[in-house]
C-alpha cells in the first residue's frame, strides 16, 4: 500500500454520548458520528459512531480519544483491589487528609473516603529529609517481604509515596523496581512520576487514585487498541488529558489520573482552535449540560492550566495534583430543579433531576420544575423539536409543577416565576465564567464566549449580559463539541519540580539544568511517539510568592528571561501577575521561587476549518421554519419570534432578535435588539445590544 | 429581639442578591488567603470576611473561624459608636484588635472598609485575620492584658484616603516580624476593598433599593427558616454541665462550665449564667464569644446549611449572659487563649440538648484546637524561627446515626486545614516522626465516636516548646450510654525518656535539645448508644481497620473475634453481650 492514509478520528465518551468526529487531511472533509454511550461495551459506542462518520479505522493515522472511564472509577469506587505503600508513621496521613471541615456548622458533615482502606496501608521504615538527604535508608529486604505479602493478599494495584520524594525520588525509584520484580502482573505506581510537588496528603492522594483506576483504565485502553487493530487501524493511538494535551497510549496505561477531565479539557481546546481560526485572543467557554455549567478560559490565546484540582464536592473531595485545565463548575444545568427553602426563598439547584426522572416536561416521572421546564413555559424550547423531535416534552404538565410548587406559594404569576428561575439560574452560571476571570483579574466583559454543550446555546445572552460580555460565538455542532475540539490537540508533556529558593538567592547555574531535565523528558516523550510532531514548544514558569507569604501563584515565564539572567525581570512579571490577581503587589518586597514548572508541546498539524457555502444577508426560505410565542420578560412579555433550522444557514445570514435557531441537539435564543451573523465557518457570531457602554462605564465606576 | 413581618419583596432578586452577597464573601476570602503572610490565615483559615449593613447588622460572613460569628458585627457597631456615622467618610479605613470588643485576642486585627453609594452610607466591608505575633510575652502564661501585646484601640487606619503612618510605625515598633504583619496588612486590605467593590457592582446591577431590599427579605427569610425549625424542638427547659482542666495558673482546679437551654414555641433562650466567672489564666474570651457560643451552637441545630450567614436567622434566640464571665470577661482579663473554653460551653449546649432532640445532637468532641508552637534561632541561618503546628484534628462525636468523624478540626474552626508536614519540615528545623490516626481513641457506642489524631516531632536544633492544650480531664462524653473518648494529651521524649505524667496538657515552656522530642495527641470523639448494640460485623471490620483493639472489642462491645482471622465467635459474643 502506497497511499498515506489521511484521516483522523477522535472520539469523546462521555456519560450519556458517544461523539465522533474525523478529518481526512487528503479532503478536508470533517464528519460526525452520536451515539448513545453503551456503558457495558464503551467500544462499541465508538465503533457505531466511527461507521456513522463514515469512516473506517483502516484509514485512519490517528486515533485520539477521550473518555470518562478513569473519572468514573473513582466517582463509582469500581477501582481495583488497591495498597498504599508509605513511609513510617504516615500511613494516616490518606484518611485526616487537611482536617477542614467546610460545612462547619453541619453536625453531620461528611469527610473524604479513600480509596484504600486503612487495613491496606501499610508502612516502611525509611526517611529523606526536607532536604533530600537520607535520614533513614530503605533497606531493600523489608519492600521485598511486602511486595512478596501483597502479593500473596491478591493486590491488583500499589501505590508507593515516600515523603520528599520530590526531592529525592531514590527511594520510591528502588521500592517501585522490587515491586516490579517481585509482582510483574500488579500494576505499580509511585508519586514522583505524577507529581514532584509537595504536599504528601494530595500527593498520596494522587498516587493511590491512579493505582486505583489504573488496572481498569489499561484493560480499557488494551481492549480499544486490540479492536481497532483488528479493524485494521496501523496509526498512533492518543489519549487526551486533563490539559487537553495529547499522550500516548502506552504512557496512558501507567499515568491514567493525567486523563481524569479530559472531555471538558477538550470543549476548551476547540475553543482554542475556534479563536486561533477568528483571531480571538481572549475568550470563555461557556459549557452548560443537564447538571453542570463549567467554564475554561483563553487568555492572550492560552488556556489557562492549573497544578490540582478536586474530584467529587468539596467537602469530599479527593484532591488530584497534576496539571489540568483550569475549569470552573457550578451546579446550575438544565436539569436543575427550582424549590423553596424553608424560610420561603426561591432557589435553583444544586439538586438535579438528572436523566431520569428529569425535568417534569420529559414525562417520565419527574414531578419537581426544573430550568428545562421553565424554557419550555416561556417558548424558548419547542415542545415538538427537542432532540430533533425524537421527544416530545409535555408544556402544560411543566406549567403545573412551576405552579404548584413556585408561583402559588410565592404568590406570583407562573410565567413570572418561570422567568425567575432562569434568570437565578443565569446569575448562578455567570459565577462559573466569573470564577475564572473576573476573579483572575481578567476583565471578562472584553472576552468572547464561545457557548457550547447542549444547553449552552440556550443560556449564552441571559449569562453574558449578567457580566457585560457584548459577543458570543456558537460553534457547529455545540452539543458534540468535545470531540471535535480533540482533532486539534498537540502532543503535551508537564513537569513541575519543588524547588524552594529565594529569588536573589537562585542562581542561574542551577535553574537551567532543572528545567533542561524537565524538558529532556518532554522532548524524548515526544520522540517516543510515532508522531511526526512538528515544532517542540517549551513554556516555562514558576510558583513564586513573597517571602514569608503562603500561597504561590504561577506565573509563566518566557525564555529570554533565563537566557538573559534577568533576575530583576521575572522579578517584576511576578509583581504584575500578582497584581492583575489579587489587586495589589510590593515590589520593594523580596520574592521566592517555589516550584518550576515545565510544559513541553508537540505541535501537530491542525484541520483547517472549511468555510461553507456564501449567501446572502437574508437567510434562504429552507431556513425559515415558522414562528414561536417567547417570553423575553416583563417589559415584552410574550413576543411572535421567528424560528429557524440551523442547517439552512448560508455564510452572511444575518438574524435580527428575536429569534430562536433550532439545530439537532442544541437551540440558540437571539434576544429582542441582539443580532448574530453567520460566520464564513457556520459559526454563530452573536452581538448582544447596549450592554458594553453601560457596563464598561459601570467598571470605571467602580475601580475609580 | 425584635419579631418581623415577612414581606412580599421580589423573590427573584432576592435570591440573586442571595448569591451575589455569598460571592463576595467568597471572593473576600480567596483574596485574604491567597495573599496573606502567614499560614494561620493561609492554612488555618483564622479570618472571617464579611458584609455588614450600615448599623453593622451581619449580611453574610466568609466564614474561616465559625467562632467568629459574632464578632465582627460588634466590632463594626463599636465602630459606629465611637465616631458616629456622620463621621465616618469614603476613604476611611476602621481597625481596631480591642480584645473586649473582638472578644477574642489580640491577633485579630480588624479592618472596616464604609460603603458608600450617592454619598449614602450603604454598609460595611470587614476582615479579621489573625497575625501571627502582635508582640507580647513570647510563651509562657499570662495573667492580664497587658502582656498580651499591641492593643490599638478604635482608630482610622486610613482618615479620607490619608494613611496614618504613625500607626503603621507603632504596629512595625511592637510586633516581632514587622514584614509579616504588614504582609497581613495588606492583604486584609485587598479582602476590605475586594468587598466594597463587588459589593458596589451589585447595587449598580440591580439597583440600590433592590439590593438593600432583598437584604432585608433575605434577613427576614432566614429569621422564617429559624422559628419554623426551633417550633419543631420540644418546649421545655434543658441543662448539662461540664468542666475544662484548669486555666493554666492553679494547676488542677476545675473550671465549671454549666449551661441551661429554655425551648418556648419558635423562641430560644441559651442562658449562660452559670458559666464560670473569668479566670486568671488566658482562656477568657469576651461577650462577643459567649454569644457566639449560643449562635454557633442553634445554628447548627436549626439552620446548619443555610447561607449567607445573616443576623436574620438569630433574632428568635436569646442569649443571657452577665458580665465577668469566663466567656464574657471584662478588662482587664488575659484572653491570649480566647477560643478553647467557648468550644467545650457548644458541646455543653448539644449535652443538653439530648433528651429534646436526640436525634440532631452530637456526643462530645476532642474540643480543642491542639497546637503547639517551637521557636529558636537555627544555627545554619542564624534566623529566629517560629513554626506553629496545628491544628491537627482530632475526634468528633458520634450520632443517633451515624460514627463520630475522625482527624477532623474542632468545632472553633470550619474550613482549617492542616499544613503539609513536607511543607513544615521545609519551613522549620524538624523531622515529623508520626502524624497518625490513635486506635480505641473513639468512644464506644452503638454509633463509635471518631479517632484522635497523633503527632510526634522531634527538634533538630535546640528549640523551645509550648502549648495550650485543654480537656485532658474531661474526656470527650459519650450520650444514651456511649462511652467516653480518649482526652488530649502531650508528651515530651526529654534525654531519651518519654514522659507524659503532667497535671494537664499545658507546657508553657519547655527547652528541647537538639534531637529531643514532643507528641501532641488530640483526644477521641464520644460514642452513642449502648456498644452492645453495634453489629458484630462493624467491630469486626474495626478491629481489622485497626480503629479498635482486640481487647477493646471485647471488653467494651462484647464482641469475640479470633486473634488470627478475626472471625466473630458467635457463641462467646452471646455470652458476653447476653450476660
Amino acid at each position: 500500500m502506497t497511499q498515506a492514509l489521511s484521516v483522523r478520528l477522535a472520539a469523546d465518551i462521555g456519560g450519556t454520548f458517544t461523539d465522533i468526529a474525523a478529518f481526512d487531511e487528503e479532503t478536508g472533509r470533517l464528519s460526525f458520528g452520536k451515539k448513545l454511550s453503551t456503558p457495558d461495551a464503551l467500544v462499541d459506542g465508538i465503533e457505531m459512531g466511527v461507521g456513522e462518520a463514515g469512516i473506517k479505522f483502516a484509514d485512519a493515522n490517528l486515533f485520539l480519544h477521550g473518555t470518562t472511564v478513569a473519572i468514573n472509577t473513582i466517582l463509582e469506587r469500581t477501582g481495583a483491589n488497591t495498597a498504599l505503600v508509605i513511609t513510617e508513621g504516615f500511613r494516616d496521613v490518606y484518611e485526616i487528609g487537611r482536617v477542614n471541615r467546610p460545612d462547619a456548622y453541619n453536625l453531620f458533615f461528611k469527610k473524604h473516603v479513600p480509596l484504600v482502606e486503612r487495613a491496606l496501608r501499610f508502612e516502611i521504615n525509611e526517611r529523606m529529609y526536607a532536604e533530600g538527604e537520607v535520614y533513614r535508608p530503605l533497606i531493600d529486604a523489608e519492600v521485598e517481604a511486602l511486595a512478596e505479602k501483597l502479593g500473596a493478599m491478591g493486590i491488583e494495584a500499589t501505590a508507593i509515596l515516600f515523603l520528599h520524594s520530590y526531592r529525592n525520588p531514590d527511594h520510591e525509584i528502588r521500592a517501585k523496581a522490587i515491586f516490579e520484580r517481585v509482582n510483574p502482573g500488579m500494576f505499580v505506581t509511585v508519586s514522583h512520576e505524577l507529581s514532584q510537588e509537595y504536599r504528601e496528603f494530595e500527593r498520596v492522594s494522587t498516587v493511590a487514585a491512579n493505582a486505583y483506576i489504573g488496572p481498569k483504565v489499561r484493560s480499557y485502553l488494551n481492549g480499544i487498541e486490540e479492536r481497532i487493530s483488528a479493524e485494521g487501524f496501523g496509526g498512533s493511538f492518543l489519549v487526551v488529558q486533563s490539559t487537553g494535551g495529547l499522550y500516548e497510549v502506552a504512557q496512558a496505561k501507567n499515568d491514567c489520573v493525567h486523563m481524569l477531565e479530559s472531555g471538558p479539557a477538550a470543549g476548551v481546546i476547540g475553543t482554542k482552535a475556534l479563536c486561533d481560526v477568528l483571531e480571538i485572543e481572549d475568550a470563555i467557554s461557556f459549557d452548560m449540560g443537564g447538571t453542570t455549567a463549567k467554564s475554561g478560559v483563553i487568555s492572550g490565546g492560552v488556556p489557562l492550566t492549573t497544578g490540582s484540582a478536586l474530584i467529587g464536592g468539596y467537602d469530599q473531595a479527593l484532591p488530584i495534583q497534576v496539571a489540568m485545565m483550569d475549569i470552573a463548575e457550578v451546579g446550575t444545568g438544565g436539569g436543575s430543579i427550582a424549590h423553596l427553602s424553608d424560610g420561603g426563598s426561591l432557589r435553583v439547584g444544586p439538586e438535579s433531576a438528572g436523566a431520569r426522572p428529569g425535568p417534569v416536561c420529559y414525562g417520565l416521572g419527574g414531578t419537581e420544575p426544573t430550568v428545562t421546564d421553565a424554557n419550555l413555559v416561556l417558548g424558548r424550547l419547542a415542545a415538538d423539536r427537542f432532540l430533533g423531535g425524537d421527544m416530545q416534552l409535555d408544556a402544560s404538565a411543566a406549567e403545573a409543577a412551576i405552579k404548584k410548587r413556585i408561583a402559588d406559594p410565592l404568590g406570583m404569576d407562573v410565567i413570572a416565576a418561570a422567568d425567575g428561575i432562569l434568570k437565578i439560574a443565569a446569575t448562578a452560571m455567570s459565577y462559573a465564567v466569573k470564577a475564572v476571570s473576573t476573579e483572575r483579574g481578567l476583565d471578562a466583559a472584553s472576552f468572547a464566549m464561545v457557548a457550547i454543550g447542549g444547553a449552552g446555546p440556550l443560556h449564552a445572552s441571559d449569562v453574558a449580559r449578567e457580566i457585560g460580555m457584548g459577543r458570543i460565538i456558537i460553534p457547529q455542532a455545540p452539543g458534540h463539541f468535545s470531540a471535535f475540539g480533540m482533532l486539534f490537540s498537540d502532543l503535551r508533556y508537564d513537569y513541575v519540580r519543588t524547588w524552594p529558593i529565594r529569588l536573589a538567592d537562585a542562581d542561574f547555574g542551577d535553574i537551567e539544568p532543572i528545567y533542561a531535565e524537565m524538558e529532556d523528558a518532554g522532548r524524548a516523550a515526544i520522540e517516543r511517539t510515532s508522531i511526526n510532531a512538528g515544532e517542540t514548544v517549551i513554556q516555562r514558569a514558576a510558583d513564586m510568592r513573597y517571602v514569608g507569604q503562603e500561597h504561590a501563584v504561577t506565573v509563566d515565564l518566557s525564555l529570554a528571561y533565563f537566557s538573559n539572567q534577568d533576575r530583576d525581570g521575572i522579578k517584576a512579571e511576578f509583581d504584575r501577575v500578582h497584581e492583575i490577581r489579587y489587586g495589589t503587589s510590593a515590589p520593594a518586597e523580596q520574592a521566592e521561587i517555589v516550584s518550576l514548572r515545565s510544559a513541553v508541546t508537540g505541535t501537530m498539524q491542525k484541520p483547517p476549518l472549511e468555510p461553507i457555502e456564501a449567501g446572502a444577508e437574508a437567510p434562504v426560505d429552507a431556513a425559515k421554519a415558522g414562528s414561536r410565542r417567547i417570553y423575553f420578560g416583563e417589559e415584552t412579555g410574550f413576543v411572535d419570534t421567528p424560528a429557524y433550522n440551523r442547517s439552512h444557514f448560508l455564510a452572511g445570514n444575518r438574524i435580527e432578535g428575536p429569534a430562536v435557531i433550532d439545530e439537532h441537539a442544541s437551540t440558540t435564543l437571539i434576544e429582542p435588539g441582539d443580532f448574530a451573523i453567520v460566520d464564513a465557518y457556520g459559526n454563530l457570531v452573536i452581538s448582544v445590544h447596549g450592554i458594553n457602554a453601560e457596563m464598561a462605564a459601570e467598571r470605571r465606576d467602580s475601580a475609580s | 429581639m425584635s419579631k418581623t413581618k415577612y414581606p412580599a419583596t421580589n423573590p427573584v432578586t432576592t435570591e440573586i442578591v442571595r448569591n451575589g452577597v455569598i460571592a463576595v464573601t467568597e471572593e473576600m476570602k480567596t483574596n485574604l488567603m491567597r495573599t496573606a503572610y502567614n499560614t494561620i490565615i493561609y492554612e488555618a483559615l483564622d479570618f472571617t470576611t464579611g458584609l455588614f449593613t450600615a448599623s453593622g447588622e451581619t449580611i453574610s460572613i466568609g466564614i474561616g473561624l465559625p467562632m467568629f460569628i459574632r464578632g465582627m458585627s460588634e466590632t463594626v457597631k463599636a465602630k459606629l459608636n465611637h465616631f458616629g456615622a456622620e463621621n465616618i467618610h469614603p476613604g476611611d479605613i476602621l481597625v481596631t484588635n480591642d480584645a473586649y470588643t473582638t472578644g477574642s485576642h489580640l491577633n485579630h486585627v480588624t479592618f472596616s472598609i464604609p460603603v458608600f453609594e450617592d454619598g449614602e452610607l450603604i454598609a460595611f466591608a470587614c476582615c479579621m485575620a489573625h497575625w501571627i505575633d502582635i508582640g507580647g510575652t513570647l510563651g509562657g502564661m499570662t495573667t492580664d492584658i497587658f502582656s498580651e501585646g499591641l492593643q490599638i484601640p478604635i482608630c482610622k487606619y486610613a482618615d479620607k484616603g490619608e494613611v496614618n503612618t504613625l500607626l503603621e510605625d507603632i504596629i512595625r515598633m511592637n510586633v516581632r516580624i514587622p514584614s509579616r504583619a504588614m504582609g497581613d496588612l495588606r492583604a486584609q486590605l485587598t479582602a476590605i476593598k475586594t468587598g466594597e467593590r463587588r459589593f458596589l457592582e451589585l447595587v449598580h446591577r440591580y439597583g440600590k433599593d433592590a439590593v438593600l431590599q432583598s437584604i432585608s427579605a433575605i434577613m427576614d427569610n432566614a429569621e422564617a427558616a429559624a422559628r419554623k425549625r426551633t417550633l419543631t424542638i420540644p418546649d421545655g427547659v434543658y441543662e448539662a454541665e461540664s468542666f475544662m482542666d484548669d486555666d493554666g495558673v492553679s494547676v488542677g482546679k476545675p473550671v465549671p462550665i454549666r449551661v441551661r437551654v429554655e425551648v418556648k414555641g419558635d423562641e430560644l433562650t441559651v442562658d449562660l449564667t452559670n458559666v464560670s466567672e473569668q479566670v486568671r489564666g488566658f482562656y477568657n474570651s469576651g461577650k462577643t464569644a459567649g454569644y457566639a457560643c449560643a449562635q454557633v451552637a442553634f445554628k447548627c441545630l436549626t439552620s446548619p446549611t443555610d447561607y449567607p450567614i445573616n443576623d436574620g436567622a438569630f433574632r428568635n434566640l436569646n442569649v443571657i449572659l452577665p458580665p465577668g464571665k469566663v466567656i464574657s470577661a471584662v478588662r482587664p482579663a488575659a484572653m491570649r487563649w480566647w477560643m478553647t473554653f467557648p468550644m467545650t460551653v457548644i458541646d455543653t449546649v448539644f449535652k443538653a440538648m439530648t433528651p429534646a432532640i436526640p436525634d440532631r445532637v452530637i456526643a462530645g468532641h476532642h474540643a480543642d484546637l491542639v497546637v503547639c508552637m517551637l521557636h529558636g534561632i537555627n544555627p545554619k541561618t542564624k534566623e529566629f524561627f517560629m513554626a506553629n503546628f496545628g491544628p491537627q484534628g482530632g475526634g468528633w462525636g458520634a450520632k443517633r446515626s451515624e460514627d463520630g468523624i475522625s482527624g477532623t478540626v474542632c468545632i472553633n474552626d470550619g474550613d482549617t486545614h492542616n499544613s503539609p508536614n513536607e511543607q513544615t519540615e521545609a519551613k522549620a528545623p524538624v523531622i515529623v516522626e508520626r502524624y497518625a490516626l490513635i486506635p480505641d481513641s473513639g468512644g464506644a457506642g452503638e454509633y463509635r465516636g471518631g479517632l484522635g489524631v497523633e503527632r510526634i516531632v522531634r527538634a533538630r536544633y535546640n528549640s523551645v516548646f509550648n502549648t495550650q492544650v485543654d480537656r485532658v480531664h474531661c474526656t470527650p462524653w459519650g450520650l444514651e450510654g456511649g462511652g467516653a473518648a480518649m482526652g488530649n494529651g502531650v508528651a515530651l521524649e526529654l534525654e531519651g525518656e518519654w514522659k507524659d505524667d503532667f497535671a494537664n496538657a499545658k507546657v508553657l515552656t519547655a527547652e528541647l535539645k537538639a534531637g529531643e522530642a514532643f507528641s501532641l495527641r488530640a483526644g477521641g470523639g464520644g460514642g452513642f448508644g449502648n456498644p452492645y448494640a453495634r453489629p458484630p460485623e462493624k467491630v469486626q471490620n474495626d478491629v481489622r481497620q485497626g480503629y479498635v483493639s482486640l481487647d477493646n472489642a471485647r471488653d467494651l462491645y462484647g464482641v469475640a473475634l479470633d486473634a488470627e482471622t478475626l472471625e466473630i465467635d458467635n457463641t462467646e459474643t452471646g455470652k458476653l453481650r447476653g450476660g
